[in-house]
């Protein structure tokens, strides 16, 4: 598709993306999201999988529109919670808790916010941009790719997100064997036999991932919080506090858009999503100042740029998502589930078979961010109450949505069973400080990688030779082997990087 | 912390809330309508085709209720073995059947089998063709399989899922030639779509679909259709079959219904002429028209031979698929089973790893005291709600794992927990009854 093309479908998305019910469906979504993000906790991929059975009826568009708006949803609002509470809303905003907290507590909330917002803003929308013009190139390339093209994509993106993720490349891999094992539970595709079911006929047909995923996210969450009950936490209050000031904007504006550069690329790249791009934002804001005293005191480019990195790399997530089927993120590997509950094909064919679909989503995405810009800026004092929601009656109640959840996707109650014991796995991994993602993307992509690597050698009559034969397929397996190996090096950097200027 | 629940008193509440739960349950009777079973999950070609069985029945007779009810799973052998065992004497039923079911009995070892039912009709089929794309070394079906009787190997058959039509035609077209099915090298797609994709693009030999998968690029000059596996030709489609090149076979996806077993031959009998009724009507003959489904109604001792000789040859196959599979020993290729074993070994050697790093280091959280007696609780009770949810309905059952969640987290006020708990759950059986039509289970009390 030529770029006058390209712009001509991205009008017409915006016609459908404008259309009344469709911005009904926008604004939910990112309400939904924004909420999401602010309960510390929950994020965008369980409630994405909570709402999963939910639409079963609806138009795989206004699903998507919704689900979209979610996800941008809970970026900009995880900020607020970790500028006033300290905690982190989600995982992507732990940098955010740091600077943001420490401007809060000086009185500083309201600019802290409102340099989240906006450069959540500016970013989104960059993003979005990057992902409107690189998607359907990469879609174009990515149909010549063959099983054993896949089967090198996601090996790296398994050993990627497992590196680094989480508190331990251990820990990473050990989520993602756990969910891989989780998620080849069932009858296999392509032989027909029956894996990993110990002769329960609930097994045969898998565990669904939505399941896997409010399990995981809500059961355990709440499961973990039983064992050890938080403390009252405090909010910081807004009261009497200024928005930006001049010199305020002078110091986001560069953040925001060098944040913009770290996070769609890496955000694009199979690797887990926003963590590690908000890191990096933080590391090279904290070089580049001219306040390197105000770091760890509430500086205010220690706001700005993880926050636009963390809303860039959720538009760079959703670049292999939509052209490969290959999801970065939890949120993105729940993602890809809707997109096999809807009967459509995430890959390179999407944008073939579906241009309607797809361009009224990425129409959805700028308008998406507008509305988000209007709805976190000015509301942020109503998205507070929902902080204080005592937690014994907030997440009793997301246990009783779980549950309800899970019964729905296929009205049987062995779901609320798979549902339970998938909780206690998850209660058992947080225990161990075992990451969540590498579990789901484990789920979505173990059975992806088996299949790809037996129909590869099915293809080439055996002959293992034809994993490395194609010059992408070797490619990318010389790239894992050094993500594998590299990461004693890379952490020797940042360890030294962290060493001069330790967060408090 | 202020005061926190004892766990003991915990466990000791959740089991009598169960064991009341329990008692106060009644198995919910069922008003005295048609029950069509469609043994898989809303929106595939069984559960299309109970439901516009309930608008044909409709149709024919507007007093009569009709339910569609889904029991989706293995390849709808988990539907089956449920339709065995609860609907057993019911002359109010019917199973929607078909022939992935046959060879879903086959692979996976079900207890029971089509034997076990009574049989009503067969309804609809679609026939498979054999492609392979325009640029093909192959021009004909023989070329094809003098190729694949020399080098089975050589020949790889794109198409849907394993134990699928496309799958069993392969195998039995390779057995009609005299190669064992288990040499044959198909390589599954997850559906007709991805299979095109793989045979346009060179990747495997031929494919095999339903002839609407194919249609378009066979009319495109994109692919070649070799062969139709309808026993003749079917009008429009100008594909010579497999019995006319010389092949004695044919084979098509079909679908039927049965009825439960232990109902007599009169309800039979009366069952059968409602069927027949129904496939006369113009409901019925609009979704024929609409679908592209092949009306192929058969029923009374023709429909019972049929099933029986289908179930006879594609167990057959299978068998001896699966007998093949176990005796090839060849190169260290991947089976089905070296994934997960490979998985769950490196889970179990990581999960080591991890405790030896950390031994010693309590990196990994502690639980609380009485931690684990409230990690119980809230398990328990969500496994109470899934018992118990059919029995006495999703509201009082909600009420129950909100006001445990609650007090496991350290909330004392039981009372305002379940006030709470019953408000939360109106507002979402409301939600999901009204707004979402799912409707939830509202147990023995609605009647």
């Amino acid at each position: 598709m030529d770029p006058v093309n390209a712009f001509a479908s991205l009008a017409e998305g915006f016609q459908l993306a404008l259309s009344p019910a469709n911005l009904g469906w926008g604004l939910l979504g990112v309400t939904l999201g924004t909420a999401v993000g602010v309960l510390p906790g929950i994020g965008p991929a369980l409630t994405v999988a909570l709402l999963l059975p939910a639409t079963y009826g609806l138009d795989p568009t206004a699903a998507f529109i919704m689900f979209a708006g979610i996800y941008y949803g809970g970026m900009y609002g995880g900020s607020t919670t970790s500028i006033l509470l300290n905690t982190p809303g989600e995982s992507s905003t732990i940098v955010t808790a740091v600077e943001g907290y420490q401007m809060a507590k000086r009185g500083r909330a309201g600019a802290a916010l409102a340099t989240a917002a906006i450069g959540s803003f500016v970013a989104g929308t960059l993003g979005t941009v990057a992902l409107t013009v690189s998607a359907p190139a990469m879609a174009r390339v990515a149909i010549a790719f063959g099983p054993a093209d896949y089967f090198a994509l996601i090996v790296l993106a398994f050993v990627a997100t497992a590196s680094l993720l989480g508190s331990s490349r251990t820990a990473g891999l050990l989520s993602l064997a756990v969910g891989v094992v989780l998620g080849l539970i069932g009858i296999d595709r392509l032989s027909g036999d029956a894996r990993l079911t110990f002769g329960v006929p609930y097994l045969l047909d898998g565990l669904d991932p939505t399941i896997v995923a409010i399990g995981l996210f809500a059961v355990g969450e709440t499961l973990a919080l039983a064992a050890t009950p938080p403390g009252k936490s405090h909010v910081l209050p807004l009261e009497r506090t200024r928005w930006m000031s001049a010199s305020d904007w002078s110091r986001s504006w560069r953040p925001w858009l060098r944040g913009t550069l770290i996070g769609f690329p890496l955000g694009a790249l199979p690797a887990g999503g926003a963590e590690l791009p908000t890191l990096l934002s933080y590391a090279v804001e904290k070089r580049l100042t001219k306040y390197p005293e105000e770091f760890g005191h509430g500086a205010i480019e220690g706001v700005a740029g993880p926050e636009a990195a963390n809303n860039a790399s959720a538009a760079g997530t959703l670049v292999p998502l939509l052209t490969l089927g290959l999801p970065a993120s939890a949120t993105a590997a729940v993602l890809l589930a809707a997109f096999q509950q809807f009967g459509l094909q995430a890959g390179p064919l999407l944008f073939q078979n579906e241009p309607k679909f797809v361009w009224t989503l990425l129409a959805s995405l700028y308008v998406g961010n507008v509305l988000l810009l209007l709805l976190n800026l000015p509301l942020v004092r109503l998205w507070v109450l929902l902080l204080r929601i005592p937690s014994p009656q907030l997440y009793a109640g997301i246990l009783v949505v779980a549950t309800v959840g899970a019964w729905s996707v296929h009205r049987s109650a062995g779901d609320v069973v798979a549902l339970t014991v998938i909780g206690l796995i998850g209660y058992a991994l947080r225990r161990a400080d075992c990451p969540l993602a590498p579990v789901m993307i484990g789920v979505m992509l173990g059975p992806a990688a088996d299949m790809h690597l037996r129909r590869a050698l099915a293809v080439a009559e055996g002959d293992w030779s034809a994993l490395v034969a194609r010059p992408l397929a070797g490619g990318l397996l010389l790239i894992t082997a050094l993500v594998l190996v590299g990461p004693t090096l890379w952490r020797g950097l940042i360890r030294d990087r962290t060493a001069t200027s330790r967060v408090p | 912390m202020a005061h926190r629940p004892s766990p003991a008193r915990l466990l000791t509440a959740t089991a009598a809330t169960v064991a009341w739960l329990v008692t106060a349950g009644v198995e919910p009777a069922r008003a005295q309508t048609l029950t069509v079973v469609a043994p898989a999950a809303p929106g595939g070609g069984w559960d299309q085709t109970a439901r516009a069985m309930q608008r044909a029945l409709r149709d024919v007779d507007p007093h009569g209720a009709v339910q569609v009810e889904n029991v989706p799973g293995a390849a709808g052998t988990v539907g089956l073995a449920r339709f065995v065992s609860a609907e057993r004497g019911r002359p109010d039923a019917l199973l929607v059947i078909g022939l992935v079911m046959v060879s879903g009995i086959a692979t996976n070892g079900s207890a029971v089998s089509l034997a076990d039912v009574t049989p009503i009709a067969r309804l609809t089929g679609e026939h498979e063709v054999i492609v392979v794309p325009a640029n093909s070394p192959f021009r004909t079906l023989k070329d094809l399989v003098n190729a694949l009787a020399r080098a089975p190997q050589s020949v790889s058959w794109g198409g849907g899922s394993a134990g699928g039509t496309d799958d069993l035609l392969a195998r039995l077209l390779a057995e009609a030639v005299g190669v064992a099915p288990a040499a044959v090298n198909y390589v599954a797609f997850s559906g007709g779509g991805e299979a095109l994709a793989a045979v346009l693009g060179g990747q495997v030999t031929a494919g095999v679909s339903g002839y609407g998968e194919f249609a378009q690029s066979i009319a495109a000059g994109q692919l070649i259709a070799l062969a139709s596996s309808a026993p003749v030709r079917e009008p429009g489609i100008d594909v010579p079959t497999l019995r006319e090149l010389g092949v004695p076979l044919d084979l098509a996806n079909w679908r039927g219904v049965v009825a439960p077993p232990g109902i007599s031959a009169a309800e039979q009998a009366a069952l059968t002429a409602r069927v027949r009724a129904m496939v006369r009507s113009p409901a019925w003959q609009e979704t024929l028209q609409r679908t592209g489904w092949t009306d192929l109604y058969a029923d009374g001792p023709a429909f019972r031979q049929f099933l029986l000789a289908e179930q006879a040859r594609i167990v057959g196959v299978i068998e001896r698929l699966q007998a093949g599979r176990a005796a090839t020993p060849g190169g260290f290729t991947p089976s089905p089973a070296t994934a997960p074993a490979a998985a769950a070994g490196l889970a179990l050697a990581l999960g080591a790893l991890l405790a030896w790093q950390r031994r010693g280091s309590g990196t990994s959280v502690a639980a609380s005291r009485g931690g684990h007696g409230r990690i119980a609780a809230v398990t328990v009770a969500c496994l109470a709600q899934s018992l118990l949810m059919p029995v006495i309905g999703f509201i009082p059952t909600a009420a129950a794992v909100f006001a445990t969640g609650a007090y496991a987290l350290g909330s004392t006020r039981v009372l305002y927990n379940v006030v709470i708990g019953l408000t939360v759950a109106s507002v979402l059986a409301a939600v999901f009854g009204a707004g979402l039509d799912v409707p939830l289970p509202m147990g023995v009390w609605t009647r």
